[in-house]
């Protein structure tokens, strides 16, 4: 009877926990974690990209382009941000999992359906 | 030119047509290139309103520019695209996707600089900060108004004016181009003029002393001769006559009297007897009496001798000719040749011949159709080819 309960229990937390996880997306686990915990917050980068690049494409590009090899010549930082706080490491994440945290970044941020 | 108005000298129908064909192209091409000029016009002056719209237009979209640069660093908070009551404005990203819109048009030719679409001028301008993702900034303002009604006057007026002395050159020009014809005409008319004087006097001393013979105290066979230079001398008469009215028929002065139809038809089948005999033709007749019209003998007369020459003329050898008079008209039945059916039409021009084993100038039916035409009858010609023309002439 006291084993049952224990396995009912396990089985409970195990659910609850998958869902916990589950909630977080690939954009949130490996992007946001860290950018919220930094001065300047992640979407003044997009509007930045934006400024630049202005198309979902030439944005995306540039994105993935200095995630996979960050410079400090190709980065949108000021010079004096970059100075404070330096140039990101190189990401860990596959093409795949780095392709779908841009989109979801583009699509929390995108201006397309916004404006009003 | 004087002589071809005395003369009236009708041009024939396929001349009229290539004349008529010269025209109309002359007029296409006219249009074709003041219709051009216009355009280049129009174009130019439309440029020109545009120039002048060009720097206010930029000072807007300068303006407009400003405000996306504020949203821009504002968007989490505020996402309200900056609306102007001066003109509509939308924004469009480097792949030219429309990122948002106030204008009227849905489509917009982000390649041009400023252009007139509608009544409404579209500036676009090229960004060069992204605001909001935009590269590219369009302002559409309504154009001023009325700026092309002095165009169009300005077009119409001028374009009336050269047309005009298009015209003018064109008509020079079909003169240019009727010449020779006109000159072959006069040519051919003052040829016969001249042969038609020297034919009088001596076609007058034939016939009077052909006249005077008498055939009873004749041997046959001397009679037979004399009756064929009679024949002859009636045929140079006849045509001398018709040479006379097509020359001079302007200068004739028509003596209308009330003239009975049955009498004068008789006297010129009587006339052309010795011809008929000649042929073996005969005539059958059925005119009735007391008909009679309001018109100058001599014409009616000329009339009948053309249509009765041409029965016989062109009649076959023992052939046959039905004369008939009756209160609606004439109608002159031969047995001839005919004529094609797609030729009847050019019967009334004036030196058409269709059948030339036979002698004449090809001016019998001109003459008809003018006598007919001064006096309003109406002539029909019915005819086929080896069977024979039947000629109504009704009043």
């Amino acid at each position: 009877m006291r084993e049952n309960f224990m396995v009912k229990h396990i089985l409970f937390l195990l659910v609850i926990g998958s869902i916990c996880c589950a909630k977080q997306n690939v954009y949130e686990q490996n992007c946001l974690s860290c950018h919220k915990e930094l001065a300047v917050k992640i979407d003044k980068f997009f509007y930045r990209y934006l400024l630049k690049y202005s198309s979902e494409v030439e944005v995306k590009k540039a994105m993935i382009a200095y995630l996979k090899n960050p410079k400090k010549d190709t980065s949108i930082l000021q010079d004096g941000l970059i100075q404070r706080f330096g140039i990101k490491k190189r990401t860990t994440l596959t093409d795949e999992k780095l392709k779908e945290s841009i989109d979801i970044y583009w699509d929390t941020y995108t201006v397309f359906g916004r404006l009003k | 030119m004087l002589a071809l108005k005395n003369w009236d000298i009708n041009l024939r129908s396929s001349e009229k047509k290539t004349l008529w064909s010269f025209l109309l192209l002359y007029a296409f091409l006219a249009l074709l290139i003041l219709a051009f000029v216009a355009f280049l016009y129009y174009d130019l002056e439309r440029n020109l309103m545009l120039q002048n719209q060009k720097e206010s237009l930029s000072n807007l979209t300068n303006e407009q520019i400003s405000r996306l640069k504020s949203l821009h660093v504002n968007f989490e908070k505020e996402q309200t695209y900056p609306r102007d009551e001066r003109f509509n404005s939308a924004i469009y990203d480097s792949s030219l996707k429309q990122i948002f819109s106030t204008l009227h048009a849905k489509k917009v030719n982000l390649y041009e600089d400023i252009y007139l679409e509608n009544g409404r001028i579209y500036f676009i301008k090229e960004l060069e900060s992204y605001y909001l993702g935009a590269r590219y900034i369009v302002i559409e303002v309504p154009a001023p108004k009325r700026w092309d009604r002095k165009v169009y006057r300005k077009l119409l007026l001028y374009g009336g004016l050269i047309f005009g002395v298009l015209v003018v050159i064109g008509y020079f020009l079909l003169n240019l181009l009727l010449r020779p014809i006109r000159e072959t005409i006069v040519l051919l008319d003052r040829f016969i003029k001249d042969t038609t004087h020297e034919l009088n006097t001596p076609i007058n001393a034939i016939l009077s002393n052909i006249e005077m013979i008498e055939l009873e105290t004749l041997d046959s066979a001397l009679a037979k001769k004399i009756k064929r230079m009679s024949i002859a001398s009636k045929t140079i008469s006849n045509l001398y006559d018709d040479l006379t009215y097509l020359v001079l028929s302007n200068h004739m002065g028509s003596h209308d009297e009330s003239v009975d139809l049955k009498t004068l038809i008789e006297e010129r089948i009587e006339y052309f007897a010795l011809l008929l005999e000649s042929k073996k033709i005969t005539i059958s007749t059925d005119l009735q009496e007391n008909i009679t019209l309001i018109i100058d003998r001599k014409k009616m007369a000329k009339l009948i001798d053309n249509i009765l020459s041409n029965a016989i003329k062109y009649n076959t050898l023992q052939g046959s000719i039905y004369f008939s008079l009756s209160p609606e008209g004439i109608v002159i039945q031969d047995s001839g040749r005919g004529i094609e059916e797609n030729q009847i039409h050019q019967v009334f021009e004036r030196y058409t011949r269709f059948d030339r084993s036979v002698g004449g100038f090809g001016i019998g039916l001109n003459i008809v159709w003018t006598i007919a035409k001064e006096y309003s009858l109406h002539v029909k010609i019915n005819s086929q080819a080896n069977q024979g023309t039947c000629v109504k002439i009704s009043w």
